[in-house]
């Protein structure tokens, strides 16, 4: 159905790191999208296995989500994403890879807003943003959250217009990394 | 008396169509913890297969691998950072070095790690 959701995907995160140094980690952020219209069934998917990696010198960040790992209520729905929206058979994957800016991991005490500029590639199309996150540092573990509004036009995915009442222009898009240092 | 069972039959397709619809739109998930797994791979195979893009037709497949724990955390399974199983269910007694057989569902190869990734895992002793 609606797969406008699509794309989602992606995933930023990053993060800041905490200490300044070194490299940060995890194999479980979150991704959860929603394109849902009032009134019709919640077009809404969570993936929890999602990989990112900052590297707090640089500012470095990169995340990777696997599509076939995003679960929806409806299974029908998880079927219609990942053969006729996303097509995750040929497209398995979505990437990010940016850089936050002004990073500096010693600054962030507490919590910080900075700006992710980075390109996401997702459908196979690559596409540069500007994505605002909140980052945290806690010890070793250094957090990242973002949300975002991604358009499925814009990473060529088609929505058949008998759907597109059903499925939302806007994909709101949430991402959420906790990094451990490595 | 005709047009008392004409109307009869309308109703029970029109609830036939109703019953099978909903189901349809509706049905259930994935069972991967029942479905037979139609591949049975090590761990360091398995991935040798995603680095020469080979195991395309393994997405989706609810696959066995087997292979020595090199990482234990919560709720997922690391095989000779080879495999990282994840798990919806807890599960126990499983130690690092032990070997052990994880069915899953393959969900692709993370670059970042070069792992591949498997979800919805059950361990087969």
């Amino acid at each position: 159905m609606k797969t406008t959701t699509i794309f989602l995907i992606i995933c930023f995160a990053c993060v800041a790191s905490a200490m300044g140094q070194g490299k940060y980690a995890t194999k479980t952020g979150q991704i959860n999208f929603e394109a849902s219209v009032p009134s019709f069934e919640e077009v809404k998917a969570k993936n929890t296995d999602v990989s990112a990696v900052l590297d707090a010198a640089s500012g470095n960040f990169a995340a990777l989500a696997l599509m076939k790992g995003f679960r929806f209520k409806v299974a029908l729905m998880e079927e219609h994403f990942n053969e006729n929206y996303i097509e995750s058979s040929k497209y398995p994957k979505a990437t990010f890879k940016g850089t936050i800016q002004d990073f500096d991991i010693s600054e962030v005490a507490g919590k910080k807003e900075y700006l992710i500029k980075g390109t996401f590639n997702l459908h196979s199309v690559d596409k540069n943003m500007e994505v605002p996150a909140v980052i945290s540092v806690n010890g070793d573990v250094v957090s990242l959250t973002a949300h975002f509004v991604m358009h499925p036009e814009d990473f060529n995915i088609k929505i058949p217009s008998i759907v597109s009442n059903k499925i939302a222009e806007d994909v709101n898009v949430s991402v959420e990394f906790n990094l451990q240092q490595q | 008396m005709g047009k008392q069972r004409k109307f009869l039959i309308l109703v029970l397709i029109l609830a036939l169509i109703g019953f099978f619809g909903y189901n349809y739109l509706y049905q259930d998930h994935r069972d991967i913890k029942t479905e037979t797994s139609q591949l049975e791979i090590t761990a360091p195979y398995l991935l040798e297969r995603f680095k020469k893009n080979d195991a395309e037709d393994l997405l989706n497949k609810t696959i066995t691998v087997t292979g020595i724990v090199t990482d234990l955390e919560e709720g997922a399974i690391t095989l000779e950072e080879s495999v990282y199983a994840s798990f919806n269910e807890s599960f126990s007694n499983v130690s690092v070095n032990q070997k052990v057989s994880i069915k899953g569902r393959c969900i692709g190869y993370d670059e970042l790690f070069e792992i591949v990734k498997l979800d919805q895992c059950s361990l087969i002793k």
